[in-house]
């Protein structure tokens, strides 16, 4: 009888909580700022104390991966050296491709990223959780300029872009990340449109249309490369990778493009923040997006907003 | 006093989870540590106070989770409500016993929260990937259990025991 009474208070306790725990998510969701400031300030109060303890851990966990994931290093050593081969073979190529790139960027009377400000960054952590394996930390914060929605680059291109910014800390969602919208522009082609991460892949599955008269010369040659384009949240220009193969699933209506990622973001150790949000070099809405440039299935309204990108989704 | 040991147990549990747990993983798993504190909260305090304390620790765990806060808190208390419930009225303690409850307890708070994180719009998390993640997490806090269970002993303790 005790035990059931105690189990019917108990109840009424966990509603309680129940109920404490929807209005935080309710509050959450909707961006109530005292409670980012809270959480914010609590990282900001632990990040000494776990930058400490992750050095007095980093000798075992580093024993941990040289027993537990000896196979896995020999076969990543394997797989760079395959690539530094490959590499060395194309950079003739890829000087040719290069100043192809810069000459039209600079037709195109787009921005360099090199003329852009940037903040190196340490990764401070991987994923802490078991579902967030395409969300790193870095060690800059809002201290340092950094405001969410920025891109975040290394040099072979795009990683991601700032999602929580803390004071001294701040978190990246990764381009792995399939949530993660990126208005792309295909630099020999011209067209834009949105893609997102799908499996080990780079998908741009809207925005692009199949040739009207069937004719496959015109779709993107394998190899095209692939950067951010002038209307997506970030600098225009940035690299993302390269074309692998163009195809159809509907019928020939629209066209779906795969894109192999100029960046692995498996195990990054510095990143480079672009200082500089993508909204501000759009022009005002009523000024541009000109109906022949925006990418037939997206509307001009979810892109701009009164001049700014909207926040909505993930990207974009 | 027990405040004060609750409170640096959690943040000792969250910053090994921050630091330890981020590079040591199990097949690439790592193990759900306040998750399992929420279990064995709920295991010693018993069913009043034990679904609140597991929702404090949800709640640090949430503030470093890319999910809304509240997710991880208000599955946590609802797995600690369920655990203290039961072993209050079938279980009697033993360390066998204690290591399958917190491994069937952290599975459930890992499909929990797989769960309510769906529900409030986070994408990708309920796939076979998750019930491969929450049946590691599972054996792992299983067998963390007997070093853990101690510490929370302890924390529970007025004074110096």
């Amino acid at each position: 009888m005790a035990l059931a009474q105690r189990i019917g208070r108990s109840r009424h306790r966990l509603i309680l909580l129940v109920l404490t725990a929807i209005s935080l998510l309710t509050l959450d969701l909707n961006g109530f700022g005292p409670l980012g400031t809270a959480q914010g300030f609590v990282r900001d109060v632990l990040h000494p104390v776990t930058e400490v303890a992750g050095v007095a851990a980093s000798p075992f966990s580093n024993a941990w991966n040289g027993v537990f994931n000896y196979a896995d290093l020999e076969r990543e050593n394997q797989e760079l050296d395959a690539r530094v081969k490959k590499l060395e073979a194309d950079e003739i190529r890829n000087q040719a491709d290069r100043q192809a790139l810069e000459r039209l960027l600079l037709a195109s009377e787009l921005p360099y990223v090199e003329n852009l400000e940037t903040k190196v960054a340490t990764v401070v952590r991987g994923a802490v959780g078991n579902f967030d394996s395409d969300v790193i930390t870095i060690d800059l914060g809002h201290r340092d300029g950094l405001e969410s929605g920025m891109a975040v680059v290394t040099g072979a291109g795009l990683v991601g872009r700032v999602d929580r910014v803390d004071a001294t800390t701040a978190t990246v969602q990764l381009i792995s990340d399939s949530s993660l919208i990126i208005g792309v522009r295909l630099v020999a082609t011209d067209e834009v449109g949105l893609g997102h991460a799908d499996d080990d892949a780079f998908l741009i599955d809207q925005g692009l249309d199949w040739p009207e008269d069937g004719d496959v010369s015109k779709l993107p040659p394998v190899g095209t490369g692939v950067v951010t384009s002038s209307f997506s949240r970030y600098p225009a220009g940035i690299p993302v990778g390269w074309v692998t193969s163009a195809a159809t699933d509907d019928g020939g209506l629209s066209l779906e493009v795969r894109v192999e990622l100029a960046n692995s973001v498996d195990d990054l150790g510095f990143v480079s923040v672009i200082l500089s949000s993508g909204v501000d070099q759009v022009p005002l809405a009523d000024t541009v997006v000109p109906n022949t440039i925006v990418p037939p299935g997206i509307d001009p309204d979810d892109i701009f907003t009164d001049g700014t990108s909207t926040e909505s989704g993930d990207g974009g | 006093m027990i405040p004060l040991k609750l409170a640096t147990v959690g943040i000792v549990a969250v910053v090994i989870q921050l630091t330890l747990f981020v590079e040591v993983r199990v097949a690439g798993v790592a193990p759900e540590l306040l998750a399992m504190l929420g279990v064995l909260l709920a295991f010693y305090a018993g069913v009043e106070r034990g679904p609140i304390l597991a929702f404090g620790a949800g709640l640090l765990w949430d503030i470093y989770l890319p999910t809304p806060l509240g997710v991880a808190a208000i599955t946590f208390a609802i797995v600690a409500f369920s655990v203290a419930s039961l072993e209050e009225g079938l279980f009697h303690d033993s360390r066998s016993q204690l290591a399958v409850i917190v491994g069937l307890g952290s599975v459930a708070s890992v499909v929990g929260y797989a769960l309510i994180g769906e529900v409030v719009g986070q994408r990708g998390l309920i796939d076979l990937e998750m019930l491969r993640v929450a049946a590691i997490v599972g054996v792992i806090n299983g067998a963390l259990t007997p070093l853990l269970a101690p510490v929370v002993r302890w924390a529970l303790v007025e004074g110096r025991q």
